[in-house]
């Protein structure tokens, strides 16, 4: 994978976001926690999923924590990071 | 006016097909407000009233067009209200008022028109109010965004959009090859009949317990579900707790070991879309196996769900269920009953499961009371004839245990009341 910026990382799960939740992409807000967005259990393992496949990731495999999950913009930053 | 039905909810009218048939009563729950206050009778009967002549969809029913696909017949007759009141005057309080509905839950509706019976309970300074629905009209979030709209004033009452859906007669091949991918998973998964409890005497009536967690128990299971589950696996925790719960039911009844199979429905579309869409089925399904015996292993079994939730997304199972279900129209109920019935062998899941999230309710009031509570209790007929469920209002949780009554003994519904109580 080239390497991304963080701003490119968030536009990529956001808009993955919003596809999985069928609501517009403006209704995402990078910075605010997940639960808050409406997401659940089904469409954060969708969101996982996507992660993984996308930017070739093992998210299990990794040193990522529980608090690295809680927004779009912790997420991203953190997957820039293990792909530095 | 027609509006096509989509794959699941023909999986959904032939679960009502098979509760019809079984018990005289269809797939139906019932949505309860707990109100504090008295909403005047008079104004809830014109609201509704008014409600269900806006709504034309509300007094339809299925039928088959002449491209063999089944549509839902919106036709402009609106059927007349079905609202029971009720006045209790005694300290017995909700426990009589969750008698009364779990009696309105085994009366089949009275035509074939009607999908809605309403509930209103007054119970001294608070007031229940129960909607009876269909299911093969409107899902659990649906019923929520419906009370929602409800709760408007008339006037304000939005254009639906759900009552547009195409055909679906297209892109078969894409269909053909969801139904392989969940031919295999399935095949797979329901291999040998799962562990279900038998009825120890013939009936068909239903048997209810609600558990209403306060807003500090909620957050004490948010936080012990984050804890050994991870951010946003409330859904998987709840699961694992009830499966760890009923094996100790099924391994004292000394059932015969096999796995449990348990059907999880799933919707994950955001609360403004529910709104805008609240009628017909928006779901799809995740099905989880649990080896005898591993169930009584909290740990083991959380783990179990959450590899098989993450293959099951990863392969795309819950998309592939709704796209293959489509394939499945062109069959007659009877025909589908009979399918479903061989490919589970009789035995459909050990117990239903379900998980709704934040209720998509949002208003403060009802008619001027305020809402205290929301509550969903669906109906569970054979089989499995038993369920636990969860929702969530403003962030404090519900948990119902649906059956059919006989299915569980008295001590036995003790205890898994004592379980769930036991999760704060």
């Amino acid at each position: 994978m080239e390497k991304k910026k963080i701003e490119e990382i968030e536009e990529e799960i956001s808009q993955r976001l919003a596809s999985i939740m069928s609501c517009a992409r403006s209704r995402i807000e990078c910075d605010k926690p997940l639960h808050t967005l409406g997401v659940d259990s089904l469409s954060f393992v969708e969101l996982l999923v996507f992660i993984e496949k996308e930017f070739d990731l093992k998210l299990m495999e990794t040193t990522i924590d529980k608090e690295d999950f809680k927004t779009i913009h912790s997420l991203a930053l953190c997957i820039s990071k293990i792909k530095k | 006016m027609k509006r096509y039905l989509s794959g699941i909810d023909w999986v959904i009218n032939t679960l009502d097909y098979l509760g019809r048939r079984r018990s005289g009563v269809g797939n139906i729950s019932q949505i309860v407000l707990e109100l504090l206050g008295r909403p005047e009778e008079k104004d809830l009967r014109k609201r509704l009233d008014n409600c269900l002549k806006a709504i034309p969809a509300l007094s339809g029913y299925p039928k088959r067009a002449v491209n063999l696909c089944p549509y839902w017949k919106v036709s402009g007759r609106s059927y007349p209200l079905a609202l029971n009141v009720y006045n209790l005057d005694n300290d017995s309080g909700f426990t009589e008022a969750l008698s009364i509905f779990r009696d309105q839950l085994d009366k089949p509706f009275r035509n074939k028109r009607e999908h809605l019976v309403f509930n209103l309970i007054y119970c001294r300074d608070k007031t229940y109010f129960g909607m009876v629905f269909d299911h093969r009209l409107i899902d659990a979030r649906g019923a929520e965004a419906f009370l929602s709209m409800l709760a408007q004033e008339p006037q304000e009452l939005s254009p639906l959009n759900s009552l547009e859906e195409p055909s679906n007669l297209n892109r078969w091949l894409d269909k053909f090859r969801s139904g392989r991918k969940i031919n295999r998973v399935f095949l797979h998964l329901t291999a040998g009949k799962p562990r279900v409890l038998t009825l120890r005497q013939n009936s068909s009536n239903s048997r209810l317990s609600v558990f209403a967690f306060s807003a500090q128990e909620s957050r004490v299971i948010a936080d012990n579900s984050y804890k050994s589950a991870g951010y946003l696996m409330l859904m998987p925790y709840l699961l694992a707790k009830s499966i760890v719960c009923l094996h100790s039911i099924f391994e004292q009844r000394k059932i015969l070991p096999a796995d449990y199979l348990i059907p999880v429905s799933v919707d994950s579309r955001a609360s403004d879309l529910v709104k805008q869409e609240p009628f017909f089925n928006h779901l799809s399904f995740f099905l989880f196996r649990i080896k005898t015996e591993e169930a009584h292993d909290f740990a083991v079994v959380l783990d179990k769900i959450r590899k098989q939730m993450y293959e099951q997304v990863k392969i795309g199972l819950p998309e592939a269920i709704k796209e293959a279900s489509f394939l499945i129209r062109i069959a007659p109920l009877p025909l589908v009953d009979f399918f479903m019935r061989v490919m589970t062998k009789g035995e459909t899941a050990s117990f239903a499961f379900s998980f709704l999230g934040e209720s998509v309710f949002a208003p403060d009031t009802f008619l001027g009371a305020k809402v205290c509570n929301l509550l969903h209790l669906p109906r569970i007929p054979l089989p499995p004839g038993l369920g636990i469920f969860f929702n969530q209002y403003q962030g404090r949780l519900n948990a119902t245990l649906s059956s059919v009554k006989g299915l569980l003994s008295e001590s036995e519904v003790k205890q898994v009341d004592e379980y769930l109580k036991g999760l704060a």
